[in-house]
């Protein structure tokens, strides 16, 4: 596109001060525009974290204080929203998070060692079968879950498992997380030396040790993008909870608030303390691991 | 004798993975592939749960489609949301990239702070909004305190203004993350070569245009990508935010699918609607990526 004649011709034209002349010195209106900036920075993020500041604030807020200035800082604070939402009869909050955490933290603890032992056993095979399973799997990252939903349920009813966790945490692993985490593990296990492999292997390692005991520590980044994105992406999962555990066995964090919520739309106090209690874990969690957070999407979006 | 054992034992180890390995490969047959064959299989017939029996009826369901406004009306919805919502998402996030791409701490705190509406789940985004931008929501409430509206503006309740309220939180999710994609991409973009332009006297908009622009291609390539899968697939942020409505004016393609596979009970016809959003999909995504891709080499 930008041809070479092109540019040197703009650099003609832009190049008043030759390439020998120093580079500025820092002057007194570049510090002015430094700290504008940051000025400007936090003006633009402030206005877009605007909704989860709402929620933060209103949840420690009485009913008439949110409507009279939903912005204002909630002070004094008041519990009286989270100990409402915590005690209803219905144990949306408590039962919600449980159900949640279990189906997220069996599903992720399966995924990892399938995916990555799948991924160990294609890595070290070559030829085109292995190439056509790989594009098999990786078309599973784009299939609109609504495609699968309903023969996904029909098979479960087929094993019995229907309207069930066992049966929600099945239909998990073998969908599209499945592919994100072998996905993951496959360009990391690129980079693992055959050498060592090998070595291991004239010292009498068998497969599944090779795999566990020196490949498995060498890809812990991967394994570190894998549980942090799957265990998010299922905690907050809706369309599959909905369907394939239907109305009557309890509810995760996601359809529990959806399937209750309507009849509290009018008290936001309460609202927003439901909201607050349901999403304050995964923020923590994202504080506490956010190097590793930012590192694997920077790393699967090198790919 | 003790040769033999440890053959025997690491045998058992070689099984013991390829066993894995199957494993993870029958659990996507059964739960992805058959899925797919069934639903497919399921869009040649009147499947239908309240039915006895199902008939292969060929490609009837497929030329209903044709025909179908409801079916219409939603793609040209689905495809607007998506399209909409990429660019504005993908803009937004090259800019915020570049206002964030500072190493003190001010910029990491906002940095950090950017990417949270992609923590939280779509139900819970989705209930947040709704109270700012319902009928006698808070934004109304704040529009016609100051005197901006006399009465309140249906936010939620016309068809456009709906439209637009979707695409906006949509826009607030997606640009979490294309912010910190494009800021990844920005990192990586050699100091040298910024250098090299400050000598040369390329700056502000001359040196976006000839240098950070056409650096960020393969940024551009995944966050726009992802951004417009993300969006075809959409669920949650619409369901809970308007639930298709009013008269059916926000009911995406994938929404769409849901009411006519659990409420209308007509399997078949979802199952065809279903091969045709996957369709869609694959087109978009191996054309969009694509020409993206070819634009990343010729830059």
């Amino acid at each position: 596109m930008t041809t070479t004649s092109r540019d040197t011709r703009d650099r003609q034209a832009v190049g008043g001060r030759s390439a020998l002349t120093p580079p500025p010195q820092p002057r007194p209106r570049q510090r002015i525009t430094t700290r504008a900036r940051v000025l400007v920075a936090a003006a633009v993020t402030l206005v877009f974290v605007a909704p989860i500041y709402l929620m933060l604030v209103n949840a420690f807020k009485p009913q008439d204080k949110i409507l009279a200035n939903p912005l204002a800082l909630p002070w004094p604070p008041t519990l009286d929203n989270l100990t409402k939402a915590l005690s209803r009869p219905d144990n949306l909050i408590p039962l919600g998070l449980r159900n949640s955490l279990i189906v997220a933290v069996i599903s992720v603890a399966l995924i990892v060692p399938l995916g990555s032992a799948f991924s160990f056993y294609i890595s070290r095979r070559s030829g085109r079968v292995k190439a056509i399973i790989l594009v098999a799997l990786s078309a599973g990252l784009m299939i609109p879950p609504q495609v699968t939903l309903l023969p996904t349920i029909r098979i479960l009813t087929w094993i019995g498992l229907d309207h069930s966790y066992p049966g929600l945490i099945l239909a998990n692993l073998g969908g599209g997380y499945l592919s994100f985490a072998v996905f993951v593990y496959v360009g990391f296990m690129r980079s693992v030396p055959d050498e060592i492999i090998q070595a291991a292997r004239l010292d009498g390692a068998s497969g599944l040790r090779i795999w566990w005991q020196i490949v498995m520590p060498l890809v812990r980044p991967a394994t570190a993008t894998v549980v942090i994105f799957l265990t998010l992406w299922i905690w907050n999962d809706f369309l599959n909870p909905l369907f394939i555990l239907g109305p009557l066995q309890g509810q995760t964090i996601t359809t529990g608030l959806y399937l209750t919520i309507g009849q509290y739309s009018v008290d936001y106090g309460q609202l927003f303390g439901i909201m607050f209690l349901a999403g304050v874990l995964p923020v923590i969690g994202y504080l506490t691991v956010q190097k590793q957070f930012v590192a694997g999407l920077t790393s699967g979006s090198a790919k | 004798m003790e040769d033999r054992r440890a053959v025997r034992k690491r045998n058992s180890g070689e099984r013991g993975l390829a066993l894995l390995a199957a494993l993870a490969l029958g659990l996507y047959v059964v739960f992805l592939v058959l899925p797919l064959l069934l639903s497919l299989r399921s869009s040649f017939t009147n499947e239908n749960p309240l039915k006895a029996q199902n008939d292969f009826i060929g490609f009837a369901n497929y030329t209903e489609m044709a025909g179908d406004d409801q079916l219409k009306a939603s793609l040209t919805f689905t495809l607007i949301l998506a399209f909409g919502v990429t660019i504005a998402a993908n803009a937004l996030g090259v800019g915020f990239a570049l206002l964030l791409n500072r190493t003190s701490l001010s910029y990491r705190v906002m940095r950090t702070v950017a990417f949270l509406p992609q923590v939280l789940s779509g139900v819970i985004v989705a209930f947040v909004w709704q109270t700012i931008l319902t009928q006698n929501g808070l934004l109304n409430t704040a529009l016609v305190k100051i005197g901006l509206l006399d009465e309140p503006y249906p936010w939620l309740g016309s068809p456009h203004a709906a439209l637009f309220s979707i695409g906006l939180v949509v826009t607030w999710v997606m640009s979490g993350f294309t912010t910190v994609v494009y800021l990844a991409a920005l990192q990586s973009i050699p100091l040298e070569l910024h250098d090299m332009a400050s000598l040369d006297g390329v700056r502000g908009t001359q040196r976006f245009r000839k240098i950070t622009w056409p650096m960020l291609a393969p940024g551009t390539t995944i966050s726009v990508t992802i951004s417009l899968i993300t969006v075809l697939k959409l669920y949650d942020i619409i369901t809970v935010l308007t639930g298709g409505g009013p008269a059916n004016s926000t009911q995406s393609t994938a929404l769409y699918i849901v009411k006519l596979a659990f409420t209308s009970d007509r399997v078949g016809y979802a199952s065809a609607v279903a091969m045709l959003l996957l369709g869609l999909s694959a087109l978009v995504a191996l054309t969009v990526t694509g020409v993206l891709r070819r634009r990343e080499v010729s830059l």
